[in-house]
């Protein structure tokens, strides 16, 4: 069960990281072809050049237009992408400078606790971010520039986002096994 | 119960949660949606619609997207060496000296720092080449934990730095001019770090060892080998600065450029890969959990209007506005010792900054902006290296298990005392921050 | 007071609509009802999300009362697009009393059914502002434009030129940098984006305007249906068409010190005379056929929008 949840949250992970690296290249594309075409539209160039100059420009050498909208809807998936990994591994932000000094029976009823609230409240969050894209399906609200519906991003979001709630339910459950028998069940690493 | 109250009670709540252990973006969700649900009246609804978009804003955003664009970045320039030939190339100049190879370490940590937005990231790099290379040398233990972690909030002082760029977004200021005016603070810290080491090592000629001093070829030598950080942090920042780029595009280019640059040394496999975006992304996850339960709980603080009332009861008192950054800028030291510093930044600068921007330090309101944020960065840093709570030395700590927490504290506040020297100065002095700041 | 009301918008609170419209509607309201009813204002997206939000927060009862571009929302509110059309709009005066007349009549009970809207308006005639001086369409081939909505997009489109997708905030460092060669907006704007100082070339038509954004001012329906029956006559008595003129037109009295203000730097201000201007047209022309299209495709008569938004528009054109 372990090793499966661990394959699910990494994999997750992993496709999230996949769409950043290809954000950051798509992104570095559009740079440089923007300095390109800066460049080629120089009197430098013209003269450097010639007409070539001009064949670069018209084979579309420049930034990639609405990219920002692309970046936008994909660093929104890989963001919900990286939340099981988190989950499992306990990377949330705490401070545990005053629990850790009661008893360790308290201190793990404590953990099982968040753990508890946080994933019921991560499914509350994908419920209503199920709520959301049905919204954006019902109203054909698109993207300003590259004019794709919004929903899309919603629903890929949304995918990530219900691997967040199975991991997050199965860490509670973990916890809670762990407060309960004392042993430890969630290696954090 | 009117929406001020319940705003006003939210604190010590909040407070609670987070002491008792609650997840900090978990607690201020919690405090978000309780405040939402009451200040409508009982009502569920306004809430409930309210999260249909939240989370998907929060995290779609251009210029938060840096965040896992810088994370990325780092973890591919601890991959591709660039970090032992930064420790190489410094300690190659400064290790004969008394205290030289930990000098050396400040060194590496400030040139790995301006490619690295995270200190936590730069202080683990940084701990696993040059510990090893501290206790060669006979450098006691707590000495040397402390001084990487102190080394590595120069990770965050020196630009880019993920806090001042989630100052900038709170703040609706210029990231390239925080950046820029990042610099000279963070190249002070250095400085201030190396003379810390060397009143150190006077006082205790015992914690440090010393080595005989290299011929001049072979450090020039060591020196050419970090070429890479350096063409990086030019592009990026010097990219940012000048305009070739927005501040996420340079994010994007440093990680693509850090990429390329592991790539070719090597030493980025499937495997070495696949860790640096499950390392990412776990951080990136943490990160944006809190961001998201800041903004959740912020936007309930602002329909309460406690940040409108502080600013008007602030002026109201005539207080001076030296005294009122002062206390500002102790509370950020005192909470520093148990809470993180993103989560700190997240939850009250948009209490603090409309207090101090409402205040005449006799500066347009951008310097006070940006000189505040410098500040404010300064003093939460601070946090990462101080007793108890302080994840500096908690990390490095769990690299160096035979060293006792205790003795990295004592040898810690020796760093610290000088971040408050330099806290003064810059309070002080505002030009030396606003030095690189055009009009 | 017994009434609170939560307006929410995306500018600050000194900017020209925040302070010279909803400030005054905000606080007639407030006087109109003897103080029984108290507007919060929350300028700057205070109350979190986007501005594209807004709407939704109305709708949702996030606010009670927003203040957003309905182009935030592309395709939500299609037929407001009738005035968005390159060469529609005269002044904005006419254009709002249009564009309510028009709502009353397509939008309120379809379009806009999930919300009270409480006034619809256009701001003054947006314009090319560039780095070099822009007479015909083909003097736009090659420039890098931020246009300020879909259709004006398009139109940038038609010209040759590259429409460049960014946030109004942005604007002035992309100027700057170099990154767009120009902007289209109404003078209005220009002051606070610091437009005068980037560039040195503004271009105005004469008759129709190059291009308007619409605006609503909405209500959360429940909350304006739960108010007694005097009190919504205060609502009622600020809003509508009246109110719409008197949106539309303040905001459209604001671009003339603007002017100024690029006239007084030496800056070079073309305004295009009929003739010229009719070559504008020609190319912008059909984009009204493709919009025609795409408004078939959603069940809307595009065509009849169009004549009869021209027609109110000559009607109310001094
Ligand atoms: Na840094
Ligand atoms: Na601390």
């Amino acid at each position: 069960m372990h090793n499966a949840m661990k394959l699910l949250a990494r994999g997750t992970a992993v496709i999230g990281g996949l769409v950043l690296v290809g954000l950051i290249v798509l992104t570095t594309l559009s740079i440089i072809g923007r300095s390109l075409n800066k460049m080629l539209h120089s009197d430098r160039a013209e003269s450097l050049m010639g007409g070539f100059a001009q064949t670069l420009l018209d084979l579309g050498i420049g930034e990639v237009n609405g990219s920002y909208e692309l970046l936008e809807a994909g660093v929104a998936f890989a963001i919900f992408s990286f939340f099981p990994v988190c989950q499992l591994y306990g990377g949330h932000a705490t401070v545990d400078i005053f629990t850790s000094r009661l008893p360790a029976r308290v201190h793990r009823a404590i953990v099982a606790f968040w753990e508890v609230v946080l994933a019921a409240v991560l499914i509350l969050i994908s419920w209503r971010l199920y709520e959301g894209m049905q919204r954006y399906i019902g109203n054909g609200e698109t993207t300003l520039f590259l004019q794709f519906p919004v929903w899309w991003a919603y629903a890929a979001s949304f995918a990530a986002s219900t691997v967040t709630c199975v991991v997050a339910v199965y860490c509670a459950v973990m916890r809670v096994g762990e407060s309960l028998s004392g042993r430890i069940l969630l290696p954090t690493a | 119960m009117s929406n001020l109250e319940l705003g006003f009670m939210s604190f010590p709540i909040l407070l609670i949660m987070v002491f008792l252990r609650a997840p900090i973006g978990l607690a201020m969700l919690l405090c978000g949606f309780a405040g939402w649900y009451f200040a409508m009246g009982g009502n569920p609804n306004v809430l409930l619609n309210k999260l249909k978009s939240e989370t998907y804003t929060q995290f779609s955003s251009y210029s938060l997207s840096i965040i896992p664009m810088f994370l990325l970045m780092g973890q591919f320039a601890t991959l591709s060496g660039m970090s032992s030939s930064l420790f190489k190339a410094a300690e190659s100049f400064l290790g004969h000296r008394r205290g030289g190879v930990a000098m050396a370490a400040v060194g590496a940590c400030a040139g790995f720092g301006a490619i690295c937005g995270s200190s936590l990231a730069t202080a683990a790099t940084m701990s696993k080449v040059a510990l090893p290379e501290l206790r060669r040398y006979g450098y006691s233990g707590g000495f040397s934990t402390a001084t990487l972690a102190a080394g590595g909030t120069l990770g965050i002082l020196i630009p880019p730095s993920v806090i001042l760029v989630i100052y900038a977004i709170l703040t609706e200021q210029n990231i390239a001019k925080l950046f820029l005016a990042a610099f000279i603070p963070g190249i002070m810290a250095a400085i201030g770090y190396m003379l810390t080491i060397s009143f150190y090592v006077r006082l205790n000629p015992k914690s440090a060892g010393t080595r005989p001093p290299q011929p001049m070829s072979e450090r020039w030598a060591a020196l050419a080998e970090t070429w890479p950080v350096l063409v990086i942090f030019g592009l990026v920042v010097g990219g940012i600065y000048l305009g070739w780029f927005t501040p996420t595009e340079g994010s994007a280019i440093g990680a693509a450029g850090t990429g390329l640059v592991a790539l070719l040394s090597g030493s980025l496999n499937w495997s070495v890969f696949r860790d640096s975006l499950l390392g990412t992304a776990k951080t990136t996850a943490m990160i944006f959990f809190i961001v998201l339960g800041a903004s959740f709980y912020n936007s309930f603080l602002a329909l309460s209007g406690v940040p409108q009332f502080m600013a008007d009861w602030v002026l109201t008192q005539g207080f001076s506005p030296w005294l009122v950054l002062s206390i500002i800028l102790i509370f950020y030291l005192v909470f520093g010792c148990l809470m993180d510093s993103l989560s700190m930044i997240l939850l009250t600068v948009p209490i603090f900054f409309p207090v101090i921007s409402a205040m005449d330090f006799g500066m347009s309101p951008e310097h006070v902006a940006i000189w505040f944020g410098i500040l404010v960065l300064i003093v939460v840093e601070v946090g990462l290296i101080t007793p108890p709570v302080g994840m500096n030395l908690f990390i490095i700590n769990a690299m160096d298990r035979e060293t006792p927490m205790t003795e990295t504290y004592k040898a810690v506040m020796f760093f610290v005392g000088s971040d408050i020297l330099r806290v003064i100065i810059l309070v002080l002095f505002p030009a030396i921050t606003l030095f690189l700041i055009p009009g | 007071q017994e009434v609170t009301l939560r307006l929410h918008q995306f500018l600050p609170p000194q900017a020209n609509v925040p302070k010279l419209v909803l400030d005054v509607w905000a606080d007639s309201v407030e006087e109109d009802s003897g103080g029984r009813i108290k507007v919060e204002r929350y300028p700057s997206m205070q109350l979190g999300g986007k501005p594209p939000e807004l709407m939704d927060q109305a709708i949702d009862g996030v606010a009670d009362i927003v203040w957003t571009v309905v182009g935030y929302t592309p395709g939500r509110y299609p037929s407001t697009e009738v005035f968005e059309l390159p060469f529609m709009m005269t002044n904005a005066r006419a254009a709002s009393r249009a564009y309510w007349e028009m709502f009353e009549k397509h939008m309120k009970d379809t379009e806009f059914k999930d919300v009270h809207i409480l006034g619809t308006w256009v701001h003054g005639p947006g314009l090319i502002h560039a780095n070099k001086e822009v007479r015909k369409p083909s003097d736009m081939e090659g420039l890098k434009i931020r246009g300020g909505s879909r259709l004006a997009n398009a139109l940038l489109e038609k010209v040759g030129a590259t429409p460049v997708g960014m946030p109004v905030p942005a604007v002035p460092e992309g100027l700057s940098k170099g990154v767009i060669d120009g902007t289209t907006i109404p003078w209005e704007v220009t002051a606070a984006l610091k437009i005068p100082e980037l560039v040195g070339n503004h271009t105005e038509f004469t008759g129709n305007a190059l291009y308007v954004l619409t605006f609503v001012l909405a209500m959360n329906k429940d909350r304006y249906d739960s108010l007694p029956a005097d009190l919504q006559k205060v609502i009622d008595d600020n809003s509508g068409l009246e109110f719409s003129i008197f949106a539309g037109g303040t905001q459209a009295d604001s671009d003339g010190p603007a002017r100024q203000a690029a006239a007084d730097r030496g800056n070079n201000i073309v305004t295009l005379n009929a003739e010229e201007t009719a070559e504008w047209k020609a190319v912008a022309e059909p984009i009204y056929a493709e919009w025609v299209a795409e408004m078939n495709e959603k069940g809307i008569d595009g065509q009849a929008l169009i004549d009869e938004a021209r027609m109110l528009i000559d009607k109310y054109t001094e």
